[in-house]
């Protein structure tokens, strides 16, 4: 039994999974498997990047790391694990590669969103019917709720700045992009009357009125 | 065959265990055969509001593990001869009946009786997972507050994963002239965020805290306005269209009061 261990690091870009360079790449994915399924809950909706000391990983070695990490329901990133020294400006569009690209596949989903429920998809996701307070969409792309969204409505979870949540009647009680997070404010406004979209704008989360052009 | 319904409502102390009460009294009331089933072991509370509290030799847990029959738990109502309770434990917890026990136990009562009323402990939990276990319909009481909605919407959730859909709502503790003010919930605001089929609403009474701690449901009480809602929701539940009650003062010396105030001037 070899002494070296895969380490698994939260930072707050996501998790870190760090690929010593001696194990035998059969054993890197029978230890994942196992820590992974141990604490399911847990890492579930995670952004994952790899990282590896002295050692290249052959494509077909990524797919399988990619297809172990997937099956937990958590998102394997391309990127390289950021620098301690990350600063704000990493997270303009267009410095972040592939996390940024639109997201293709879609989930389509028609009930209402009850409270303490929650969807994770890797893509984007529509929702007929409402979203209730106490429910959670998590997604790598973009939510379109064709009802009200009152839950909690995280987009991009990947990174991905360009994704946007739109809603007939937007009223979150947290609104996430990428690593942005919003909340509505504390006074009482009252109830929007128009569908509304929310979008990354000069670093914060902006909602304006939706104009289909 | 009975139907079994369950009362539940995630939220705490918002008139399950009175509503269970008073509908199953309201149903016996009519001639039908009631059974109503207390599934909050530990804290057990329907048979202090039925007034049963001194009858009790066997409860839930002794018949679920074998120690005596149904029938000698059964309690029959001090007035009503087609109603009985089975009560819960006292000094046990929820961990001492499992699902397939309480599934089992109802469908036993349901031979026997022509409704199976279930009162469900607040929570998610265990308690509310053997409630649960053996029911046909669900009904869902919540208050007009936030946070009791939040819990609802919880339980309908969990209730369609367990395959009980179309739960029907009774709205309780209803305050009409916070209503009018703007200061609580409307039935509108509650049935936007359920979005469940609405059994009835129940007005905040005092008359509740006198008959529960007399132990006599106020469904007998002719002059209760609480009441009167829920003998409109046993009709309902018996097939009948009632409409709601309307949400004011019936009575008339109030009525006569305020527009002696509105006359001389005063709001």
């Amino acid at each position: 039994m070899s002494k070296e261990a895969c380490i698994i690091k939260g930072t707050k870009h996501g998790l870190s999974i760090l690929i010593p360079s001696e194990l035998a790449f059969s054993e890197v994915l029978a230890q994942l498997r196992a820590r992974l399924a141990s604490a399911q809950e847990f890492f579930a909706g995670a952004t994952v990047y790899v990282s590896t000391t002295d050692r290249e990983l052959k494509p077909e070695e990524k797919q399988q790391l990619a297809q172990t990490v997937e099956a937990f329901g958590m998102v394997i990133s391309e990127r390289e694990v950021p620098e301690q020294s990350a600063s704000a400006a990493e997270h303009k569009a267009g410095t972040m590669g592939e996390a940024n690209e639109p997201a293709e596949d879609t989930l389509l989903v028609r009930r209402t969103i009850r409270s303490g429920q929650r969807i994770w998809y890797n893509g984007n996701v529509v929702v007929l019917g409402d979203v209730n307070p106490g429910a959670e969409i998590v997604c790598t792309g973009d939510i379109l709720v064709l009802g009200c969204l009152r839950g909690v409505a995280h987009a991009g979870c990947n990174g991905n700045v360009n994704a946007s949540v739109f809603a007939f009647r937007l009223e979150p009680t947290q609104l996430r992009i990428a690593s942005y997070i919003s909340r509505s404010p504390d006074e009482k406004l009252p109830r929007p009357l128009e569908p509304e979209i929310a979008r990354i704008c000069e670093n914060v989360i902006q909602i304006s009125a939706y104009q289909s052009s | 065959m009975g139907k079994s319904i369950v009362v539940t409502s995630g939220k705490g102390g918002v008139g399950k265990t009175t509503a269970a009460a008073n509908i199953g009294t309201g149903l016996a009331q009519i001639g039908r055969r009631v059974c109503l089933v207390d599934a909050d072991i530990g804290l057990r509370n329907l048979d202090v509001v039925m007034g049963l509290e001194n009858r009790i030799v066997y409860d839930l847990i002794d018949v679920v593990e074998g120690n005596c029959r149904i029938r000698s738990a059964l309690i029959k109502d001090k007035r009503l001869e087609n109603l009985f309770l089975l009560p819960a434990a006292q000094t046990r917890e929820k961990d001492a009946v499992s699902p397939e026990q309480m599934q089992v136990l109802i469908e036993d009562l349901k031979k026997e009786f022509d409704y199976v009323l279930v009162d469900c402990p607040a929570g998610i939990e265990q308690g509310f997972k053997n409630a649960i276990a053996g029911a046909d319909v669900a009904i869902i009481v919540t208050t007009p507050e936030v946070s009791a909605v939040r819990d609802a919407d919880r339980i309908v959730g969990l209730l369609e994963a367990s395959e009980l859909y179309d739960p029907q709502l009774i709205i309780n503790r209803i305050r009409p002239d916070m209503v009018r003010k703007g200061d609580m919930m409307t039935t509108e605001d509650i049935i936007d965020i359920l979005a469940i089929k609405l059994l009835g609403i129940v007005p905040d009474d005092e008359s509740i805290i006198v008959s529960t701690n007399r132990g006599e449901p106020s469904v007998l009480d002719k002059k209760s306005l609480s009441g009167q809602a829920f003998r409109n929701i046993v009709r309902r539940l018996e097939g009948a269209s009632v409409p709601f009650m309307p949400i004011e003062e019936r009575s008339v010396v109030k009525r006569l009061l305020r527009m002696f105030n509105n006359v001389s001037g005063r709001s």
